[in-house]
């Protein structure tokens, strides 16, 4: 790919135990990468990932804590029983289950953050720009009928 | 004037009108037809008994049309009214056409006039056909139209054995056929039988006598509160009906535009106010509303019913409401309750 | 099916007589061809029109959220439709004390999208019986096998049977094969992912956002529909094409683990769309990730409804 890939990154705000992650995640990333910061990853619906998806995202990275150690005790459990499925409903329909990736992150990851998103962003470049499911970036706001 | 178009030669016709044109057609993809640009790889499907599913008012006012854009990287408005090619559209029934006229009122005033719709209308060429087995679901000799009915249209083709017989009604369209065979006086007789004999076959779906005035009458009555019993509230019947003609406009931030798409009476949400406040809360309100808003207000603002008996909202109900029998037992109303009440 | 009728109307005057209800939720004769429509008979007077016959296609359980708890309601149940009423029970929809189901096993219901397919409109009769349909066309009758015309949900149906009915027209059928429905959705995911997209956005693309597939369905209840939300704009309303597979992909997640796959949104589709391989999906995870198949009683929580820290966690690496 020419450009880099777009990523989501929507990320809970406690999962970040290091001050220079912590800095490095709200002031440095780079351009490509759009941060959306959340309480806790519960607070994530599925309608949020497809948004994303159509905003035209070629890869969606999930960072929270890891589940025993959720600052809402059981916040991100219930609501990634969903997303599990809905990952499984756009792979069903063409949307690679690849390019949505969970993170949980522990005490003592520091610099895993960075890591796990250069990671990501190779294995994205690999598997190209999302060319299923229509985005609103490539798409008119006119149906196929005439 | 009426010219002869031999059907054999109808692809070849279409193709060289496609030369200075955008020429649609009823095309049958999916097992139902809707008007698409010829060189869509659809069959032809000019002679069904019945018209299109999704109606031709789209060619003049797309279901979602966006009517301004914002350029956020150089932080200034865009206009999106691209001037159409000019276009023509074969194949439109009577119906649907008298349906354009009717909605001509609302958005091409002389005091009012739409560009968007405005600019669409005035470069298109409609070309009818006529419907030789009116299906029984349809009513437009109720509502004051026909299946050969000229109203909205530059054209109007009555399909005879091998031929179409093409009778021309705008000087835009006797530059297309300019060129064509005379009809004989035979066949102009053939076309006028079969057109005689396809409006003796429909029979008066109800009567519209001082219609507005008996709906108004009926205004209270829980007959609205009986039909919306079963009405789904869905957008079916408003959204394939061709005179149906409600927006909604939205500021679609997250892609910069601002979109007009259709909007129905059917949805609570149509009349919901920012207040809180809904004048149509129930089913029954809203049910009403599109009878009345059809048959009576239309009546009472232009003297024109604001239906062309397409049937349509027949047909496609989910739940099989016929707007037909509604509107019979709805006359019958007004001697036995409200005299009673 | 005209015996089961007649049975059908002595159970709801008996109800009636016996003060059970305050509304009956059945069909009534049509008036457009071949539609029969929903009914709601308030007196044993309104049952001259009563109709019960495989062309009645709407899932009636869709009414019951229209009516105050305290309503007693009897409502004429098939298979699918008595499952969505156990479902609508779970989620608290209507006290099941205050429903009365009457049950009709169910030999599938006619796609009158078919019938018209293979005849063209102008059907002025129809009869049935068990193994054949006829229907009148320009005089000439035309039959075929009930096979040919059922709705394709109905093909693949595993529950014909109403599940906690209180009385039972006439006798249970031999139960559906879940293979059926199982290699349907085998087969759409055995084909490549672009060829699975194609298919999507095919069927997806002719959606005019008229929501009769959320209107007609029972377990599409909200009152207010996350389509019609400004704030957080989570979709757009138009037809674009991301603005229809958005409806098409969220309306079936929301489906999960409550979709009976009776068909009734496909059936209400002005356009043609097909839906339900979307909702199949769904149900066949649900049976293996969860155990759990929707409406096979009043009490069991469905999977995304309730939290339980046993659950299968195969999502956390």
């Amino acid at each position: 790919m020419d450009t880099r890939p777009k990523i989501a990154l929507f990320q809970c705000q406690w999962c970040l135990y290091s001050e220079p992650d912590q800095h490095w995640v709200d002031n440095e990333l780079p351009p490509s990468i759009h941060l959306v910061k959340l309480s806790c990853t519960g607070r994530i619906n599925p309608l949020h990932i497809l948004n994303a998806v159509q905003g035209g995202a070629d890869g969606i990275m999930i960072s929270g804590c890891l589940p025993e150690k959720c600052h809402f005790k059981e916040g991100n459990l219930s609501a990634l029983c969903q997303h599990d499925e809905f990952l499984n409903l756009l792979d069903y329909i063409g949307y690679e289950r690849d390019r949505i990736r969970f993170v949980w992150l522990d005490l003592q990851d520091r610099g895993r953050i960075q890591r796990e998103l250069a990671d990501f962003e190779s294995e994205i470049s690999k598997l190209g720009k999302a060319k299923n499911l229509a985005t609103r970036i490539n798409e008119p706001s006119r149906g196929q009928h005439v | 004037m009426m010219y002869i178009l031999e059907k054999k030669k109808l692809d070849q016709t279409l193709k060289s009108w496609s030369e200075k044109y955008e020429v649609f057609a009823p095309q049958k993809v999916e097992g139902f037809s809707q008007f698409l640009p010829v060189e869509a790889s659809g069959e032809l499907a000019l002679t069904d008994p019945h018209n299109t599913r999704y109606p031709p008012k789209a060619l003049f006012m797309p279901q979602s049309e966006a009517l301004l854009r914002y350029n956020r990287r150089l932080d200034r408005l865009e206009e999106v009214n691209t001037p159409p090619k000019p276009r023509l559209i074969f194949g439109i029934r009577p119906c649907d056409a008298a349906a354009v006229t009717l909605l001509d009122t609302v958005f091409n005033t002389e005091d009012n006039k739409d560009p968007f719709w405005a600019k669409r209308r005035d470069e298109t060429i409609l070309i009818g056909m006529g419907c030789v087995e009116p299906p029984q679901t349809c009513f437009c000799t109720t509502v004051g139209y026909g299946p050969f009915n000229t109203a909205g249209l530059d054209a109007l083709v009555t399909e005879l054995d091998d031929i179409f017989a093409v009778e021309v009604l705008s000087e835009k369209a006797q530059a297309l056929f300019v060129d064509f065979p005379v009809a004989s006086e035979d066949q102009q007789n053939q076309a006028q039988a079969v057109q005689t004999h396809a409006e003796e076959s429909m029979a008066p779906a109800f009567d519209t006598t001082d219609l507005k005035q008996r709906l108004d009458l009926i205004f209270e009555s829980d007959y609205w509160a009986e039909i919306a019993d079963s009405c789904l509230g869905c957008g079916v019947c408003t959204f394939l009906c061709p005179t149906c003609f409600c927006f909604d406009i939205v500021d679609e931030v997250q892609r910069n535009e601002r979109v007009r798409n259709w909007d129905t009476c059917m949805f609570r949400i149509y009349s919901q106010e920012a207040s809180g406040h809904n004048p149509r809360p129930t089913r029954k309100e809203r049910t009403r509303q599109r009878l009345m808003h059809k048959y009576s207000y239309w009546l009472g603002h232009i003297d024109k019913i604001g239906c062309t008996g397409c049937g349509r909202c027949v047909r496609y109900c989910p739940v099989g409401l016929d707007i037909r029998a509604m509107l019979r037992t709805a006359s019958t109303l007004e001697s036995e309750r409200v005299n009673a009440g | 099916m005209s015996e089961i009728k007649v049975k059908l109307k002595t159970e709801i005057e008996r109800l009636f007589s016996e003060d059970a209800v305050d509304v009956v939720i059945a069909f009534k004769k049509e008036n457009a061809p071949l539609r029969p429509q929903p009914a709601f008979f308030k007196s044993v007077d309104e049952l001259d029109n009563l109709e019960y016959n495989s062309l009645c296609q709407n899932n009636l359980a869709n009414y019951l959220t229209r009516y105050p708890h305290d309503t007693l309601i009897g409502i004429v149940v098939r298979g699918c439709e008595s499952r969505s009423v156990n479902a609508l029970v779970v989620e608290k929809q209507h006290p099941r004390e205050n429903l009365y189901l009457i049950g009709i096993p169910c030999q599938g219901i006619i796609d009158i999208k078919k019938i018209i397919r293979k005849t063209g409109e102008e059907v002025s009769d129809f009869s049935e019986d068990e193994d054949q349909v006829s229907v009148t066309v320009k005089g000439q009758k035309v039959t075929f096998t009930r096979e040919e015309l059922l709705h394709d949900s109905c093909l693949r149906c595993v529950h014909p049977n109403p599940i906690n009915a209180d009385v039972l027209l006439s006798d249970p059928l031999p139960e559906g094969d879940p293979a059926i429905a199982r290699q349907a959705v085998e087969e759409f995911e055995a084909m490549d992912k672009d060829e699975r997209y194609a298919w999507f956005q095919h069927e997806a693309e002719r959606c005019i956002r008229c929501y009769a597939c959320r209107e007609s369905c029972p377990m599409c209840y909200c009152t207010e529909c996350f389509v019609d939300h400004a704030t957080p704009r989570w979709t757009e309303s138009n037809i674009s094409p991301a603005g229809t597979q958005a409806w098409h992909i969220i309306r079936a997640f929301h489906q999960a683990g409550r979709c009976t796959s009776c068909g009734a949104c496909e059936r209400a589709c002005p356009m043609d769309i097909k839906m339900t391989y979307l909702t199949d999906k769904l149900n066949e995870d649900m049976q293996k990730v969860y155990q759990f198949e929707v409406g096979m009683d009043d009490e069991t929580q469905p999977p995304f409804a309730s939290f339980n820290l046993d659950d299968k966690k195969r999502f956390v690496v």
